[in-house]
């Protein structure tokens, strides 16, 4: 119970896909322009996730090493055309304003990061553990970014009208430099939290030593 | 035994294939109705706003789309207690962030009654307000963006900043949606048979680029230019009081990846009077349709060297654009010097 728990907190800030492995970034920046954007689009990465990690741990001794990267991307562009089939479907609202970026999950780097680091070499539970840490460690980054961005450069949050009327919005921060700003600034405050985390702490090996940055590497140089 | 291998990793990986797509008809077929519905239904509901008294729409293959980059998904005619009440479209056209769709209706008498957006993937707060109930750019009748055109006649400008209100920080959006609205009605117009309406198109638009001319005519003889791939449609004289004060020509060329059709004014001493870009299929080049840009080559001499970088600023996005547009007015303004130079025009 304590492994899983400690593969689940592994994704939210230790080792956050976004701010740490610094993969899938280029939907990060283009969806974060509302919060609801950035809800629907960590939801759905966070779904086709957790599946692909699933199916993929349940066959990982029935998928042949020669040829895994063709059977990674079939399951999870069947994941991702089923959650973009339901979206059209039951949300088509937050469908349409995300338009590409459903089915460019499909390419999304942590999926086929997660899958290949993890999921073809763990258990099935740790494997949807590790899938839901770091969907939440996704998503909790979009809506930081989104919370930002959409308040300043718009003056609204889920679409309320928050800023006075005398506020004039910043459309700064939804255009990309504005994003660039934002995530940044966050990232160095998580970095920052995560460094006090690991403080005191031997780091722990971990799973997947691919993904994992050397200590000396980010800590030391501050 | 090395082939006996790759059969077996190609049938497991078609074993894999085959399940995915199993499950894949499964989903598609229990939301591909919901789906329908929903678009059928976003659709109607669309139509019934731009024609709120019709009873019913009946699909028509009258109308036709002018350019290739503006795609006439579906048309209709509205039909009213009392006949045809009109035209709705539904069409699609590139704007900044990708294609924009609207659904425009156009009356019998060749009046807009009204466009409404159904899918927008412009800068949300920026271009996307084109798509927001709640942003008007009349704040005091609360006209939204793609309201002001409901009672617009076909005929008119159909120009931003002059009798269209722009989006805020939006203009490339804003331009676009016009241009699609435009582009629809003349066309739902033609076939609906309200022809007449719409101005000849180049005699106003000559007369822009010839400002000191007070009639324009056809000349007697057309100018050619010399540079391969040019070709002038159109040479027209600019009088005065009886005199030849210039002459203007519509010609058009390959681009980037499209064609660019422009009008230039020269006056009888060889300065450009005026340029219009008139058209752009370029896949990014309709930023360079901005009047700002066309601006720039008024008052040069048709003889100086006209360059991207130099003495003309390309629009950014659209260099190879700008730079094919540029040698098609440099080009068309020598020609039209030369011809004005040998006379009997």
């Amino acid at each position: 119970m304590k492994r899983l728990f400690g593969v689940f907190v592994n994704g939210l800030i230790i080792e956050n896909p976004l701010f740490i492995i610094m993969i899938g970034l280029c939907s990060s920046m283009a969806v974060t322009t509302t919060v609801a954007n950035g809800i629907g689009m960590g939801v759905a990465l966070t779904f086709v996730l957790v599946m692909s990690e699933l199916i993929i741990s349940l066959f990982r001794n029935l998928i042949p090493e020669s040829i895994r990267m063709p059977i990674f991307l079939i399951v999870i562009a069947a994941f991702t055309t089923i959650m973009d089939l339901e979206m059209q479907a039951y949300f088509p609202v937050l469908s349409k304003s995300m338009g590409v970026f459903i089915p460019l999950v499909v390419v999304n780097c942590i999926v086929m990061g997660r899958v290949e680091a993890f999921s073809s070499k763990q258990p099935v539970a740790d494997s949807v553990v590790d899938g839901l840490g770091m969907g939440i460690g996704y998503t909790w980054v979009l809506i930081a970014l989104a919370v930002v961005r959409e308040l300043l450069g718009n003056g609204t949050l889920l679409g309320f009208q928050i800023m006075p009327a005398s506020f004039s919005p910043m459309i700064f921060f939804i255009l990309p430099p504005g994003g660039f700003l934002v995530f940044s600034l966050w990232m160095a405050a998580s970095n920052n939290l995560r460094r006090k985390l690991l403080a005191g702490k031997k780091p722990e090996p971990t799973q997947d030593s691919c993904c994992t940055l050397p200590e000396n590497g980010s800590a030391e140089k501050a | 035994m090395k082939r006996w291998q790759m059969i077996k990793l190609g049938l497991i990986l078609a074993v894999y294939t085959i399940v995915g797509c199993v499950g894949l008809a499964f989903v598609y077929n229990s939301t591909s109705k919901t789906i329908a519905q929903r678009q059928e239904a976003d659709l109607q509901a669309g139509l019934h706003e731009v024609f709120p008294t019709a009873t019913g729409f009946t699909p028509t293959d009258k109308v036709k789309s002018p350019n290739s980059t503006i795609v006439f998904d579906a048309a209709y005619t509205a039909d009213g207690p009392s006949g045809s009440l009109g035209i709705a479209v539904k069409a699609h056209g590139p704007s900044y962030g990708g294609p924009t769709t609207l659904i425009v209706g156009v009356s019998t008498d060749g009046t807009i009654t009204g466009v409404k957006v159904l899918e927008n993937k412009d800068t949300p707060g920026l271009g996307a307000n084109a798509a927001n109930p709640k942003y008007y750019v009349d704040k005091a009748t609360k006209t939204t963006f793609p309201g002001q055109f409901a009672g617009k006649k076909v005929s008119d400008a159909f120009i931003v900043k002059q009798d269209v209100t722009a989006i805020t920080s939006a203009t490339i959006t804003s331009r676009s949606i016009t241009n699609l609205v435009q582009a629809v009605a003349k066309a739902a117009s033609d076939a609906l048979g309200t022809a007449g309406s719409a101005p000849v198109p180049s005699s106003p638009s000559s007369s822009a680029v010839l400002p000191s001319a007070d009639t324009v005519r056809p000349s007697s003889r057309a100018a050619t230019s010399s540079v391969p791939g040019v070709s002038i449609l159109e040479t027209l004289v600019g009088t005065k009081a009886g005199t030849i004060v210039g002459a203007s020509g519509k010609a058009t060329a390959k681009s980037y990846d499209g064609d660019v059709t422009v009008l230039v004014g020269v006056s009888t001493d060889g300065t450009i009077t005026g340029v219009q870009i008139l058209e752009c299929t370029d896949s990014l080049g309709s930023p360079i349709l901005a009047p700002e840009f066309a601006q720039q080559f008024v008052g040069k001499k048709a003889g100086t060297p006209l360059e991207i970088g130099t003495n003309i600023d390309a629009v950014s996005g659209a260099t190879l654009s700008s730079r094919g547009a540029t040698a098609l007015v440099k080009a068309t303004a020598d020609a039209l010097v030369t011809a004005l130079a040998g006379g009997g025009l």
